[in-house]
């Protein structure tokens, strides 16, 4: 019997397991983090269920399949619901513990959501195994997911997030691990996290950090979680193991390119070899690797198009679940080529402002660096992008950060380069995400990102959790809302999709209401292609029933539109396809004052703001109050009024893409 | 004075020409539809042995233009004319314009259908023939009239103002109360002018909670007049019917055989041949039924009486007009079995906004307990100049219950139409409201419950799943890789 660990036992049974089997168990990633650190986490859960009959046979500790951004991506790109791959798992592998990831207060999410909606959420997802993380290590914000989580008798995994640091010391992850301790009540029902999420650890940084928690906490079973960024991750994980780890994290060999966890096979063969015994039907597992040979070549599109390990990870940090989602953005936004300059101004900037490179501060920091580095290289070319390098490098390595040792001028400029920063960082530094593991930045960040009302801000800044500080939904309120966008009454998963993300979830539930179960019957190349010539044919089955469509012919398009015709069962139908219309229209850029252009490229999901709705021509708005929120990168960014004014004209209409600088808004200043 | 019936025209279009043609198909007798340009392409057409275009889409110029309609049944050499329902079937000029021009009318004679037509006479009439009629006054010229009547019969509001011309539901308004009187008689006055041309009035109780239960009957020249028992219409919305069933569920055997008797009554006195119906409204509080009016056409619920009786009306309607006796005698008719018909209407479930359009797909029910009469196919331009209704579906079953569940399958799990809006959702919410199943239900269910009935509970069915695969397989192999990917 290899699954020596079944949905069903409690935690504590499990724990028990673990400390007394003398083998290291595994988590395969397969299913979760391996999509989404090299195919942007586009692998359909049509193609992973194949996966499901061997890992039920594989003997793993847990299969991680759910969270992180697979959640997200899931409804916006994949259109699957998070929820139906749980129940497709649970048909096919009923016991294997299935894994999330979740981010504390931010949950599958990018923003702190209240305490009653992490509550709610947490308390309805079907899931063992519960790996949160706060990418702060502010283990008051993991409350919540805690107190649910373990009063279901689900195991709680706590993460702590990993950087390799001058400050990130033993000392200090000892104090964060204290902390996870006080909140579980001891070491029994837990397992700790080692989460290095961006591949960073050097193994014998690993194995000295393993074995002072065990020293402090010997009974305190720990997982190792480690990306292969920087080439060095089997070295490490078989020092995690000699340490003391009793869970790794792995993926199939056939899945690994470079920013994922480690091969599962070689992992096996490796720590066998050094006389550390692991628990892994290894046949099957070989099986399991070969399986996926079957489907992995239809996401060759989906794969970064930064190839290669990249040891310099050491110094950016960006972790591998955002690498290829950072660098397809700079693809799409055309800014590829400054990727190096990119990452190098991220590793100085890791050093100004202290927190921990996982989302969704990975997010804020990518948003914010890039922005930095593309405003430079937009005024003045790539001299300007090397310029800005030079001064943070003096500033963070010459100077060692001391703001009065610069020349004036580069105090000047220091003092607008987080002038336009996202509203996710101006919220992170006033403490909107919980408190910072360093401390707040030095006071010239607050200048530089708020300008003359820096004190004011800093007064509103927070050392609260925001456990405590976001205010409740009503849900009944947020229900309701849900039930007007789509004409009927929501079941309660989409509820739960549209509290994490209210836009994409009406996409979601509308796109599902058009095709269906689509995203769950077609094979990956037609979902993504379609049928490509005469005669083509898909099959596929629901609810037991064959069914098979042929494509007879794709007409020219004529005025927009194009006929498919197909054989649907053998009944010929005829398709009116409309083509995106092919007129370009130009964008007018906002201009002076009085005009609200778009600070960055993104898509207005919001006009107006909560409290008063929707805003329309004529309204009267307050300096400061939001008139509209911009979605770019999964981040939400206010648009605020400058000043007390009416609205004169509004230039962008509802879920439009609108360019950085784009006509949005015009103002009349109230007298 | 036999004459055999060897081809007719069909003056009428969609659902009641086809039904129409489908008893004379039966009967080998050669059918000529009529139709206007949008008609062009219609089933109606499609379905008959000829046809005969009559003009522009209005109906004034086409399907209510009686020297159109009968020069194309001369010339077509059609020895009958059919109306269908609606447009002439009820117009007592076109029914003589018919038989001058020397055709066979298939429907009652004119002068029953002229004094049918007028409000005032047929209540005269019924009143003559001992049928009680809903206490009012005749010939209503001012309000004061009608205070007084209220006053002397000790009749309370609410009371109901009718164009004396009117029928179908048409120009008939309710008072509440003397307050609005004043208003409400001015208003129906100019309605019925609008309507009937006529602004003659008169005045009923109003009967709340009344049921609609209706009597059909038929009748020979020879003075024969049978029923085919009864038909309740109490579901109606906007006072046009949308559900009908046989038998009624108020009636016990004693009121049925009451109501029927009284019908047949009627009918004989004032000299009923072909199709007809008699409206009664009935007070399923106190039990008791009143005459509101004749209907002298085969009307569109006719095919519940069919199923539990086994009688094909438009064929005892040909046998009629061909001067033959009633085939059958009233001791031969005998009901064995509960039907339901829902009228498939092109309106939005929740407005009632009609829905015009190309009907992009369309899934038939089947099965043996299932009847359709539709008057559209698949492919079919659903045009805005005329009824909304695309087709009859009708269940049958051992008692009631059956007719539900089976209806319920239908609506619920067969039934498809895109590409229009049809009713079907409110329909099936309808036909699952504990109340209508359990047969307790006023003329104002639908408005009493329109909260409830809007939800659709449309069920899976894998046929439509695959269709929404293949759109999107359709969309992709046309446009190729989406950026949402």
């Amino acid at each position: 019997m290899w699954n020596i660990v079944r949905p069903g036992m409690s935690p504590k049974e499990i724990v028990k397991v673990l400390r007394e089997t003398e083998a290291v168990m595994l988590t395969s990633t397969g299913m979760r983090d391996a999509g989404q650190s090299d195919y942007k986490n586009r692998h359909r859960i049509h193609d992973l269920v194949t996966l499901a009959p061997y890992y039920e046979k594989m003997g793993l500790f847990s299969a991680e399949c759910h969270g992180g951004a697979r959640w997200h991506v899931g409804i916006m790109n994949r259109r699957e619901s998070p929820f139906e791959e749980i129940r497709l798992l649970r048909e096919y592998m009923p016991n294997v513990l299935l894994q999330t990831l979740i981010r504390e207060t931010n949950l599958w999410g990018y923003r702190p959501y209240p305490k009653n909606v992490i509550e709610y959420v947490v308390s309805q997802v079907d899931i063992d195994v519960w790996r949160c993380f706060s990418f702060l290590n502010d283990v008051r914000n993991m409350r919540s997911v805690a107190e649910i989580v373990m009063s279901r008798g689900r195991l709680f995994q706590p993460a702590i997030s990993f950087t390799q640091a001058e400050w990130t010391t033993n000392e200090y992850y000892l104090s964060v691990i204290d902390d996870i301790v006080d909140l579980c009540g001891g070491t029994d029902e837990i397992i700790l996290c080692i989460k290095d999420m961006a591949g960073v650890g050097s193994p014998k940084r690993i194995e000295e950090l393993i074995d002072a928690i065990k020293q402090k906490y010997p009974d305190l079973v720990i997982q190792y979680h480690r990306h292969t960024t920087d080439g060095l991750a089997l070295p490490a994980l078989l020092a995690a193991a000699r340490a003391g780890a009793k869970v790794l994290d792995v993926e199939e060999d056939s899945l690994t390119r470079f920013y994922g966890q480690p091969p599962i096979l070689a992992v096996h063969a490796y720590l066998e070899e050094a006389g550390i015994k692991v628990h892994l039907n290894r046949e099957v597992a070989e099986e399991a690797v070969q399986k996926i040979r079957e489907w992995i070549n239809h996401y060759y599109w989906a794969e970064s198009p930064f190839k290669g390990f990249d040891h310099n990870v050491t110094k950016h940090r960006m972790p591998g679940g955002a690498f290829p989602s950072s660098f397809e953005q700079a693809e799409k936004g055309g800014f590829l080529h400054l990727m190096p300059q990119i990452l190098r101004v991220m590793s100085l900037y890791n050093r100004i402002v202290k927190y921990f490179d996982v989302t969704p501060g990975s997010q804020i920091t990518w948003v914010t660096c890039c922005g930095i580095v593309n405003k430079y290289a937009k005024e003045k070319g790539e001299a300007g992008v090397q310029h800005v390098i030079r001064l943070l490098t003096k500033f963070v390595e010459e100077v060692d950060q001391d703001f009065e040792k610069m020349e004036p001028h580069e105090q000047e400029e220091l003092l607008q380069l987080f002038r336009n920063a996202p509203g996710d960082f101006k919220n992170l530094i006033l403490g909107k995400y919980g408190r910072l593991p360093m401390g707040w930045p030095a006071d010239w960040v607050y200048k530089s990102a708020f300008g003359d009302e820096w004190e004011e801000k800093i007064k509103e800044r927070t050392d609260l959790s925001p456990l405590e500080t976001v205010p409740p939904d009503d849900l009944e309120r947020l229900r309701r809302e849900l039930k007007d966008q789509i004409q009927r009454e929501p079941t309660e998963e989409e509820f739960i999709l549209f509290l994490m993300h209210p836009k994409d979830a009406i996409d979601f539930i509308k796109f599902r209401e058009e095709f269906g179960l689509t995203p769950l019957v077609l094979p990956t190349n037609v979902w993504r292609e379609g049928l490509k010539k005469p005669g083509d044919k898909v099959d596929f089955e629901i609810d037991g029933k064959p069914y098979t469509i042929e494509l007879v012919s794709v007409g020219a398009e004529h005025e927009g539109l194009i006929h498919v015709v197909m054989k649907v069962n053998n009944k010929t139908r005829v398709y009116t396809i409309e083509t995106p219309r092919a007129k370009k229209k130009e964008v007018r850029k906002a201009q002076g004052p009085n005009q609200i252009g778009a600070p960055i490229t993104g898509t207005i999901w919001r006009i107006g703001n909560p409290e008063r709705g929707t805003l329309k021509v004529g309204d009267i708005v307050r300096k400061g109050e939001e008139i509209a929120n911009l979605e770019a990168m999964k981040m939400e960014n206010a648009i605020v009024a400058p000043f007390d004014a009416q609205i004169v004209a509004i230039h962008v209409k509802l879920n439009e893409t609108v360019e950085e600088g784009q006509l949005l808004f015009e103002l009349k200043p109230l007298e | 004075m036999e004459k055999k019936i060897r081809s007719v025209l069909i003056a009428n279009r969609g659902v009641p020409a086809v039904r129409v043609m489908d008893t004379c198909r039966d009967r080998r007798i050669h059918t000529i539809a009529v139709y206007s340009n949008p008609d062009r392409l219609a089933y109606h057409v499609r379905l008959a042995d000829s046809a005969v275009h009559i003009g522009e889409a209005p109906p004034l110029e086409s399907y209510l233009n009686m020297e159109k309609i009968i020069g194309a049944a001369l010339k077509a050499g059609a020895d009958a004319l059919h109306p269908g329902w609606g447009f002439l079937a009820e117009n007592a000029a076109f029914a003589e314009m018919v038989m001058d021009a020397g055709l066979i009318w298939i429907g009652p004679p004119p002068q029953v259908i002229r004094a049918m037509g007028d409000k005032v006479e047929a209540k005269r009439l019924a009143q003559k023939a001992n049928v009680p009629t809903i206490p009012g006054l005749s010939d209503v010229r001012d309000i004061n009239q009608i205070k007084h009547w209220l006053e002397e019969e000790n009749i309370t509001y609410p009371i109901m103002l009718k164009a004396a011309r009117g029928g179908g539901g048409k120009g008939m308004t309710r008072v509440n109360s003397e307050d609005e009187l004043q208003v409400a008689f001015a208003k129906a006055k100019s309605e019925a002018m609008k309507a009937f041309g006529d602004d003659r009035l008169l005045v009923e109780k109003y009967i709340s909670k009344g049921r609609h239960i209706e009597v059909q009957v038929v009748g020979d020249f020879y003075g024969k007049v049978v029923h085919l028992y009864e038909r309740e219409c109490t579901l109606q919305r906007r006072n046009q019917k949308i559900i009908e069933e046989a038998p009624s569920p108020s009636l016990d055997e004693d009121l049925r055989e009451e109501i029927c008797y009284t019908a047949v009554r009627l009918m004989r006195e004032i000299g009923y041949s072909s199709a007809g119906t008699v409206e009664f409204i009935f007070d399923s509080m106190t039990k008791k039924f009143y005459f509101l009016e004749v209907n002298t056409r085969l009307q569109v619920e006719h095919g519940v009486t069919e199923l539990i009786t086994g009688l094909d009306l438009v064929s005892l309607m040909i046998d009629v007009a061909e001067g033959k006796p009633l085939p059958v005698r009233q001791s031969q008719i005998k009901t064995n079995r509960w039907a339901l018909e829902v009228r498939i209407n092109a309106e939005d479930p929740i407005t009632f906004n009609p829905s015009f359009g190309t009907i992009t797909r369309l899934q038939l029910p089947q099965g043996p307990a299932v009847r359709i009469t539709q008057g559209v196919y698949e492919g079919a331009e659903v045009p805005p100049y005329y009824d909304s209704l695309l087709m009859l579906l009708m269940t049958t079953g051992t008692n009631r219950n059956g007719a539900i569940r089976t209806m319920d399958r239908v609506l619920g799990r067969d039934l498809r139409v895109e590409g229009v809006k049809t009713i079907a959702p409110l329909l099936l919410s309808i036909i699952r409201h504990p109340k209508f199943q359990a047969g307790h239900f006023s003329t104002s269910f639908i408005e009493e419950h329109m909260d409830e009935l809007v939800a659709m509970f449309e069920e899976k069915n894998t046929e439509d799943e695959v269709l929404k695969i293949a759109k999107y397989v359709a969309k992709i192999s046309a446009l190729g890789p989406q950026n949402w990917m």
